[in-house]
């Protein structure tokens, strides 16, 4: 919403219509006698080349998948193999019009442009160039492997041996493959090659190119991205968002910001290799309404994307098409989209039984196969002999039998011991890494010094405690909050660490929903901080893309409930990509979400189980402004994903618990290390977000009242965690209530209390108890009450469940029959 | 509106209770489900729960007072409130227990008093609730939790009820913790006078005697005891038989328990068996001498004498007679399990026709058991001692049981009795026959 934009009542209504140009099909012309101009010879047989490795590689996947041997070579492959058979000519023309500075995501389905971009890489770098990336590469263990086993005295020979067997390796699954095998099949990349990770998720790659494109695009960086899909992903919502995202009209009309900075789109072009089936469902004429995928592209800009329909049997027809959109992105008029008509002989797996084509269909394109076509019209044009032919698909037979055979043997392509090593994987789920600056050859870019940053100055008038010295509440304008402690270390971040860029749903101008971002506008360029379109899936999944080129980013969901909308982009990509590289990608991004209260069932929950349930994500719910600063400064310095919890409840809260207030300059907490709020001897409240401040009135009450001293500790995190401080605590009380916003069932106070079950059972003199929300939808805030934890309950909890009070009336049913019971409802 | 708590009436024999305990003081808040006070009858011993909340504003029987069932005991109500009209009588101000009063005293008295202990935590299958940390600190300290007042949730002893154990020196020794925590029985007699140290174990002066209050289970004990003796004209018949029939058959029910769902069935229950069917023969021996008449049964209820914690209880098993022998034995063992656990209820306690006791587990050759009356016939049960005897000139080793019949001569002549004891004999040597009868 920037003021500059005027939205007129006196011009929306204005009548007129809405054109169209005409989408391009297939409208590659050239003759062979034209493209010899183009293409030497060499190039042309490296074409065949590169088309027929990827058949040979795929066809040794499918003889092993389907009958565990090839070339007379057994082996059983228990892991997936999406093939794409008959689809080389578009990975290839692909490839062929892309360098290393160029970055290509993918599918499930995604050998054929791995090879292909790894083999165009390897043809346009120098020798040494070439070599030193297999030496630097996982500490050259794989080069000295193929020295060994697959000796060359061409260099470029030795590197193709160096992918083949690079690939393979990490498809069965062996430690010196790519990704020391965590990746497999559908995961594999290069990163060295321009080759980023492909995705099992279908789709799964649009947000994440989109956020290489917003990598390249923010710092200024050379190069295009190329987001590879199947026409399958054209139904998934994260794709269409990414259409919409890398379209939006700020990217060309106000990043640039009268001159200061670069112009233009966002680099990245769409790519659909459509061979028709999203596995078996047919997507022109069942799945899809488009007719043609290129179609899609009229729908997001007007520039249509600069669609275009290809014929993929075509090498030189795709070399043209990506060369043609290649060229409008580096010149700033991005995004493109392009439909690459393709087919897939083989099944959307081994197992694929085609049910749904008949053998009629396949036949007639396995006529039409792109590798035999090609061979033969250049036979037919005389550019090479079947001779020439037969020698290449008799060194890529030999190449691939000896590649597999170096790639099954478990000397020397083990996999991973987990019998030795037990750890190994522990060891790659977090990269714990400290990094100020992302780039620190780089000044950040910013429109004021920081002294002038208007936000700045607002915290520099503020009292950083709760009470004043007199112990007189300070008045809420005067009074540094929660707010503050986020908003502090962030604005420092993004004076520190150029490639820092925040975005979510009303970040700018309006200073994100809840005021963090309040008066931070004036000081950050519109390419480092920005509004993003209502697109949860887009705004995670380009975070996790920026992340792996190597940026840092702080997003948005304003509410915590939102995450729902961004599930496969939090879960499957933000969480795992750090150890589906074995470690070769650092994710160091903080997503901020906020947990609601009075709005409701959709916009109320506190889903730190679900953030904590999947491996590789941080999680962290801080409720003091200290303890704001702290973990955002521990979440911003460090590499690894963190999901950022707020509580809308308690942003004006100032510090109530630090003597002489938040501290000033940096200030950083461990993460994972709980903190005591309240001292205490007979019981143990340990507190999982805003709840912290109805437990200390619990406390209060308990003390006051009935002479039990509580002693009250803020989780602040809740992975990693430190037990160390609350078992030293239950040895000291031998009680202890977990409590948190939560709905109980599946929490992460149930998990919690089961840990310290587990850790204190000796020292315990009632059950841990968990106490949450009821297994209910959020009601109305009238209502709430019933539902979220408050002072009385937690006491009821105490008084049924761990210690009766004398004396004591309960109102909150906490008995074991009303539980079972409960629970035989499933509420 | 204030509440009369009254003393309940645990069965139709009982006629009143006696207060052994208070777990709660004039003035003390009560919450409804709180333990108000610990009773017993002469058999058996209870806790009564407040069923409603407020204040314990005037208590009428003190720690030891023996309150006729259906007397007041207690009212509940809200401080301040006029609860005259609910007072017993006029001079009621006089009974009350002064909540003020120094405590240390009157503990002292309840300790010494609580000689026959019992697991106040035990739930219904006789397992202790208690917390992990409480039964560390109790590991610790050996506090006697066997005195413990459970104040944690579903009657869970918590740390607080070890604390306040400690606090009024209920300890044992370490020996004395170990066997409780073993058998769940504390010892009876000697509670660790004072806090265990570890440094030094053996400094704790020994008195050289203690005097113990009678428990009222004693007291009832010793009473008719002596009764029996006194006024009867007991006498005890010894005899013998071979037990290789009824060994081989235990071992076969043993075998097949499972297969056949079977209980275990012990020695005893096989004895109390053949007593029953004996019985049906022998109504002189099934009988109650009432002084100026006989009272012969047409049923065998069988008293069956159990030791426990508390002292001698004999449970009756009704109808003895009309069981199959799995029957009979699966009766006896609620019975005892019930008489063990301090639930049984006081109505189990009477109505027997004739007693059987078995000292045999401990190695009893033979002995004098004391008739319950106004019973007339009570079988001792004697051990398994290996034997020999002749058949057809050679010595053969068998096992023989040892029966101990003590009969009232007043009820019975010595020949009747004699004769039930020799079918007793011939039925148990020929256990399987007996069983098809």
């Amino acid at each position: 919403m920037p003021k500059s934009q005027y939205v007129d009542p006196g011009k929306v209504f204005e009548p007129g219509f809405i054109s169209f140009k005409d989408i391009p099909v297939c409208q590659y012309k050239k003759t062979l006698a034209e493209e010899k101009k183009i293409y030497t010879k060499d190039d042309m047989m490296r074409i065949y080349h590169d088309m027929r490795v990827i058949r040979e590689f795929e066809t040794m996947l499918n003889e092993v998948k389907t009958k565990s041997a090839y070339n007379g070579v057994e082996y059983n492959n228990p892991g997936p193999a999406h093939l794409s058979i008959g689809q080389e000519a578009s990975a290839v023309g692909e490839a062929y019009a892309l360098d290393m500075n160029d970055f290509s995501f993918g599918s499930h389905r995604s050998h054929g442009e791995i090879i292909a971009k790894s083999l165009s890489s390897i043809h346009k770098l120098d020798e040494k160039e070439v070599y030193d990336i297999m030496k630097e590469f996982l500490g050259g263990t794989l080069l000295s492997i193929v020295e060994k086993h697959m000796p060359s005295s061409d260099i470029k020979e030795l590197a193709k041996n160096f992918i083949l067997y690079g690939a393979l390796a990490e498809i069965f699954a062996r430690t010196t493959g790519f990704n020391k095998g965590l990746g497999g099949s559908m995961h594999a990349f290069f990163i060295p090659f321009g080759l980023m990770p492909n995705n099992a998720i279908v789709g799964g790659s649009g947000p994440i190119a989109l956020g290489a494109a917003l990598y390249k695009r923010a710092n200024h960086k050379p190069g295009i991205v190329i987001a590879n899909s199947g026409d399958g992903a054209l139904g998934r919502g994260p794709v269409l968002e990414s259409f919409n995202f890398a379209s939006m009209d700020q990217i060309t009309k106000l990043w640039g910001m009268d001159g200061k900075y670069p112009d233009g789109g966002l680099p990245i072009l769409f790519n659909v290799f459509n061979n028709s089936y999203g596995m078996g469902g047919q997507t022109r004429g069942e799945t899809m309404g488009y007719d043609m995928a290129a179609r899609l592209g009229a729908g997001f800009n007007p520039d249509m994307m600069h669609a275009e329909r290809v014929n993929g049997y075509d090498p030189f027809a795709v070399i043209d098409a990506v060369s043609r959109k290649k060229e409008l992105l580096l010149a700033g008029k991005g995004p493109a989209l392009l439909d690459v008509v393709t087919y897939r002989v083989s099944g959307h797996s081994p197992s694929d039984s085609s049910t749904y084509r008949t053998q009629e269909e396949i036949d007639a394109w396995i006529a039409a196969d792109p590798i035999a076509a090609y061979k033969a019209k250049m036979i037919k044009g005389k550019v090479a002999t079947e001779a020439e032919f037969a020698a290449i698909d008799e060194d890529i037979i030999n190449r691939m039998t000896a590649v597999m055979k170096l790639a099954i043997n478990d000397e020397i392509s083990p996999r991973m011991d987990l019998t030795k090593n037990p750890e190994a994987i522990s060891s790659i789920m977090f990269s714990n890494e400290r990094v100020k600056s992302m780039d620190p050859s780089r000044e950040a870019e910013m429109l004021v010094p920081k002294e002038e940053c208007p936000r700045v100055k607002e915290i520099k008038g503020k009292i950083r405690t709760a009470t004043d010295e007199n112990g007189k509440p300070v008045s809420k304008m005067k009074m540094y909050n929660i707010r503050d402690g986020l908003a502090e270390p962030i604005i420092d971040k993004f004076y520190d660490d150029p490639t820092l860029i925040a975005y979510g749903e009303d970040n700018r101008d309006w200073g994100g929903a809840f005021g963090v971002y309040k008066k931070m506008t004036e000081a950050i360029p519109y390419h480092r901080f920005f509004n993003a379109p209502i697109s949860e899936s887009a705004i995670v999944g380009s975070a996790v893309g920026y992340a792996m080129c190597g940026g840092r980013a702080i997003v948005e969901l304003m509410y915590a409930d939102f995450m729902g909308c961004a599930g496969d982009e939090i879960f499957n990509q933000m969480a795992k990509w750090q150890s589906m590289s074995a470690g070769i990608l650092k994710m160091p991004i903080v997503l901020r979400v906020s947990v609601g209260s009075k709005y409701g069932a959709q916009h109320s929950q506190d889903w730190t189980a679900l953030a904590a349930h999947i491996p590789g994500l941080k999680v962290v719910f801080p409720s003091t402004p200290a303890d704001a600063k702290g973990l955002m400064t521990a979440a911003l310095e460090g590499t690894d994903p963190v999901v950022f919890f707020e509580s809308q409840r308690i942003y004006d809260k100032g510090e109530e618990f630090m003597a002489g207030g938040v501290p000033e300059g940096t200030y950083e907490i461990t993460m994972g290390d709980p903190d005591v709020k309240k001292e205490g001897k007979d019981i143990t409240i340990l507190t999982v977000g805003a709840v912290l401040y109805r437990a200390l009135e619990a406390a209060k009450t308990l003390e006051e009242k009935y002479g039990i001293s509580a002693e009250v500790i803020d989780t602040r995190s809740i992975v990693p965690f430190d037990y160390t401080k609350v078992i030293e605590s239950v040895k000291k009380t031998g009680k202890i209530v977990i409590v948190g916003d939560a709905v109980e069932r599946g929490s992460i106070m149930k998990d919690m209390a089961a840990n310290i079950s587990e850790l204190a059972f000796d020292y315990l003199d009632a059950p841990a108890i968990a106490l949450g929300s009821r297994n209910w939808i959020t009601p109305a805030h009238e209502l709430e009450t019933a539902f979220f934890p408050y002072p009385d309950t937690i006491i009821d909890c105490i008084h049924e469940k761990i210690m009766p009070i004398p004396g004591y009336v309960a109102t909150h049913n906490f008995s074991d029959v009303e539980k079972i019971e409960r629970y035989k409802m499933g509420v | 509106m204030a509440t009369l708590v009254i003393m309940p009436r645990q069965g139709q024999s009982v006629e009143s209770c006696v207060i052994t305990e208070w777990k709660k003081k004039k003035g003390d808040a009560v919450a409804e489900g709180d333990v108000l006070f610990s009773y017993e009858t002469d058999k058996s011993s209870f806790d009564e729960p407040a069923t409603v909340a407020g204040t314990l504003l005037a208590v009428f029987a003190e720690e030891g007072d023996d309150v006729p069932c259906l007397e007041p005991v207690c009212i509940i109500g809200n401080e301040g409130e006029d609860i005259s009209a609910l007072m017993p009588n006029a001079n009621a101000e006089a009974v009350p227990v002064e909540a003020a009063a120094p405590a240390e005293e009157k503990k002292e008295e309840v300790k010494k008093e609580e000689v026959v202990v019992e697991t106040k935590s035990a739930d219904k299958d006789g397992m202790m609730k208690i917390s992990p940390r409480a039964k560390n600190l109790a590991n610790k300290t050996y506090a006697d939790l066997s005195q413990a007042t459970p104040t944690g949730p579903n009657g869970r002893i918590i740390e607080r009820d070890v604390n306040r154990l400690l606090d009024n020196g209920q300890r044992l020794t370490p020996e004395q913790y170990e066997a409780f925590m073993k058998t769940g029985v504390a010892p009876a007699a000697e509670t660790a006078e004072a806090p265990i140290s570890a440094a030094a174990p053996a400094a704790a002066p020994v008195a050289e005697y203690e005097d113990v209050k009678l428990s009222n289970v004693r007291k009832v004990i010793a009473k008719s005891m002596h009764e029996s003796l006194s006024s009867m004209a007991q006498l005890t018949l010894n005899a013998s038989f071979d037990a290789t029939q009824l060994m081989e058959y235990r071992a076969l029910l043993k075998q097949n328990a499972e297969a056949m769902g079977l209980n275990n069935i012990t020695f005893n229950d096989m004895v109390l068996f053949a007593v029953a069917k004996t019985l049906k023969n022998h109504k002189d021996c099934n009988t109650h001498f009432l002084g100026d008449k006989m009272r012969y049964f047409n049923n065998v209820n069988l008293g069956i004498a159990v030791d426990t914690e508390r002292g001698l209880l004999v449970p009756t098993v009704f109808n003895a007679d009309k069981m199959s022998l799995n029957e009979l034995s699966a009766n006896a063992r609620t019975v005892i399990k019930a008489a063990q656990g301090g639930s049984i209820s006081p109505d189990l306690l009477s109505g027997g026709t004739f007693t059987v006791t078995n000292l045999g587990a401990m190695g009893i050759e033979s002995f004098t058991p004391v008739i319950n009356p106004p019973q007339t016939c009570i079988l001792g049960v004697c051990n398994i001692t290996r034997r020999v005897k002749q058949v057809n000139g050679q010595d053969v080793f068998y096992d023989a049981m040892g029966l101990s019949l003590t009969f009232d001569h007043r009820a019975l002549d010595g020949a009747p009795a004699a004769r039930f004891l020799k079918e007793l004999c011939t039925n148990l040597e020929n256990f399987n026959l007996l069983m098809a009868k």
